[in-house]
């Protein structure tokens, strides 16, 4: 069980999270919001890179707010950017390698673990490949990878199927299906792309200017008509 | 996957080049040109070690020529104060100036880009003060031990008293210092260094912690340097603070950048450009002002047409060349 408790953020006079709390305990969950709502915004709380100015986060007891961004990788935080966040002059396998170098709880050898995990995402064949020569698509599926080694608990995606096509978008969607088996972590996903969401996410958050405005079972946060004014602008359609 | 030890083409080109480097050219150089080859192979060791900060980090270093100085004051100081062998010199010179390379790190972890740059620029300032006011030791007493007229002698390496060996134990200090660089860019710091450079922000993700790594680089460049100046003091047996001005810190960071920091041929073009060019200027009787011509010439070149230097315009040439031909003879 993830715990995000009364967590607000203020960016000088702007308020970019206002008391929001929820619990996830499913294995995977989503957030939704439109542009500004504050989805990326927690997630930088979760990953240590923007302060609160009130709040807490648990999970298995841990108060994730009190530690380092690089101590919460270590204990089992993992996220992935917007924007892929590959090296282009490590190959395929040394940038998932380079994730486990600091892990701290690892079950045998590091070689194998990476190689298991990029074997799941499908890259094992392109391991030897640079940065530098992957498409975006691969960019992606290794930045998954480099989300799966070193045992994590919690697992997030930042917009994982921007820029990515239907098919892709799919592929994506049916591996994030299948890290919670693989590797027994909770997986956060944001999105934009609605149909994304109600595929993979059993339970669904959804912000607008920063306040929480429905949290629940995916199908019935998405027919909340909060949720569709949300998105639409209107009552009702 | 390849071994920790597997060496590229690159790196067997290197190693031959070492071994003629080793075995020919002290027997084939005047007095005049070993002494010019092995202070351009001194601070052939002292560019690796600034290249390698810009091309794993990104991070721009102008002391480095200030922390030589550090490295040959404190062989000198230890040469005259105890009877301890050159390579003990040489290795508590180099230790020490890795520390003084984290003290400079310092600034680095909150500063990035031009602002990193300038305060390592007044460093090498400060330094380039402190030794025109204190000088070189050579002998004297005291703490600085300083002394008017010729210097006390230098002990030398055991295994490199004449001028020849001693050109061959710097040249084979520079491979040693090329080695460490690249074991490390093969290991974890390596990847931690590359994905730094690029994102901080993924690098913490990843649990990288990148103040300990990027102060883990900077001892990397200090020891370096320090060793490139303990190894400059046992060449000339005294250190000038001429030698040490920040402009010259200025001078090898840029020359640097001309030759490709991320190749060992680029320092290599560095080293040459900035030692051997106008040592062979001066041999041809034009001014060695000229060289500086040469060298804005070359950045010039580089900044325009060569983004990864010399050195990687040439090794890109060479390999569409080599695919050319592959081409032709399938």
């Amino acid at each position: 069980m993830l715990e995000i408790r009364n967590v607000t953020v203020r960016f000088g006079g702007v308020i970019a999270l206002n008391d929001v709390s929820a619990s996830f305990g499913r294995a995977v969950s989503g957030i939704i919001g439109p542009n500004g709502a504050g989805k990326t915004t927690l997630m930088n709380v979760l990953s240590g890179f923007v302060g609160t100015q009130s709040g807490s986060v648990t999970r298995d007891g841990q108060d994730l707010l009190r530690l380092a961004p690089h101590r919460r990788a270590h204990w089992g935080l993992r996220r992935s950017f917007q924007k892929e966040e590959i090296a282009d002059d490590l190959t395929v396998y040394e940038n998932v390698l380079v994730q486990i170098d600091h892990a701290r709880a690892v079950s045998g050898s590091k070689q194998a673990e990476v190689e298991t995990m990029l074997e799941l995402v499908g890259m094992a064949s392109r391991a030897g490949k640079l940065g530098a020569d992957l498409s975006g698509f691969e960019r992606r599926l290794t930045d998954v990878a480099k989300c799966l080694v070193g045992k994590p608990r919690v697992v997030m995606f930042d917009e994982p199927a921007g820029g990515m096509s239907v098919d892709e978008t799919r592929q994506l969607g049916v591996l994030i299906q299948q890290i919670h088996g693989a590797t027994g972590a909770q997986v956060l996903v944001i999105d934009h792309d609605v149909d994304l969401i109600r595929e993979v996410c059993e339970e669904t958050l959804v912000l607008d200017f920063g306040r929480r405005i429905a949290f629940g079972p995916t199908d019935d946060v998405l027919s909340d008509p909060k949720v569709k004014a949300a998105y639409l602008g209107t009552e009702e359609v | 996957m390849k071994g920790l030890f597997h060496v590229t083409p690159s790196g067997w080109a290197g190693f031959a080049l070492a071994a003629f480097a080793v075995l020919v050219l002290p027997g084939i150089s005047s007095s005049y040109w070993l002494s010019v080859f092995t202070s351009a192979s001194c601070f052939l060791l002292a560019i690796a070690g600034v290249a390698f900060l810009y091309a794993r980090l990104g991070m721009v270093s102008l002391t480095q020529v200030g922390l030589m100085g550090v490295g040959g004051w404190i062989a000198l100081r230890l040469n005259y104060a105890f009877d301890f062998p050159f390579e003990v010199n040489l290795a508590l010179a180099a230790l020490s100036t890795m520390v003084f390379g984290w003290v400079l790190a310092l600034p680095a972890l909150r500063m990035r880009g031009l602002y990193l740059a300038l305060v390592t620029l007044m460093a090498a300032g400060g330094l380039e003060i402190l030794f025109a006011t204190f000088q070189f030791p050579n002998g004297g007493d005291g703490f600085w031990g300083v002394k008017t007229g010729s210097s006390d002698p230098f002990r030398r390496p055991f295994l490199a008293q004449s001028a020849e060996d001693y050109l061959r134990y710097v040249i084979i200090c520079a491979v040693l210092g090329f080695v460490f660089i690249e074991l490390h860019r093969r290991l974890q710091p390596g990847r931690a260094w590359a994905l730094i450079r690029r994102s901080e922000a993924s690098a913490m993700a990843a649990g990288v912690n990148v103040t300990l790594y990027k102060t883990w680089a900077f001892g990397i460049t200090g020891l370096l340097g320090g060793a490139a100046g303990a190894l400059l003091a046992g060449s000339l047996g005294l250190l000038d603070d001429g030698t040490f001005r920040a402009s010259e810190s200025v001078m090898i960071f840029a020359l640097a950048v001309v030759g490709g920091a991320r190749y060992w041929q680029g320092a290599l073009v560095a080293a040459i450009l900035y030692k051997v060019l106008p040592a062979l200027l001066n041999i041809w009787g034009v001014d060695a002002d000229l060289s500086y011509v040469i060298f804005g010439a070359g950045l010039l070149h580089a900044v325009i047409t060569a983004p990864d230097g010399l050195a990687g315009q040439a090794l890109q040439g060479l390999r569409s060349l080599l695919r050319g031909k592959g081409r032709r003879d399938a």
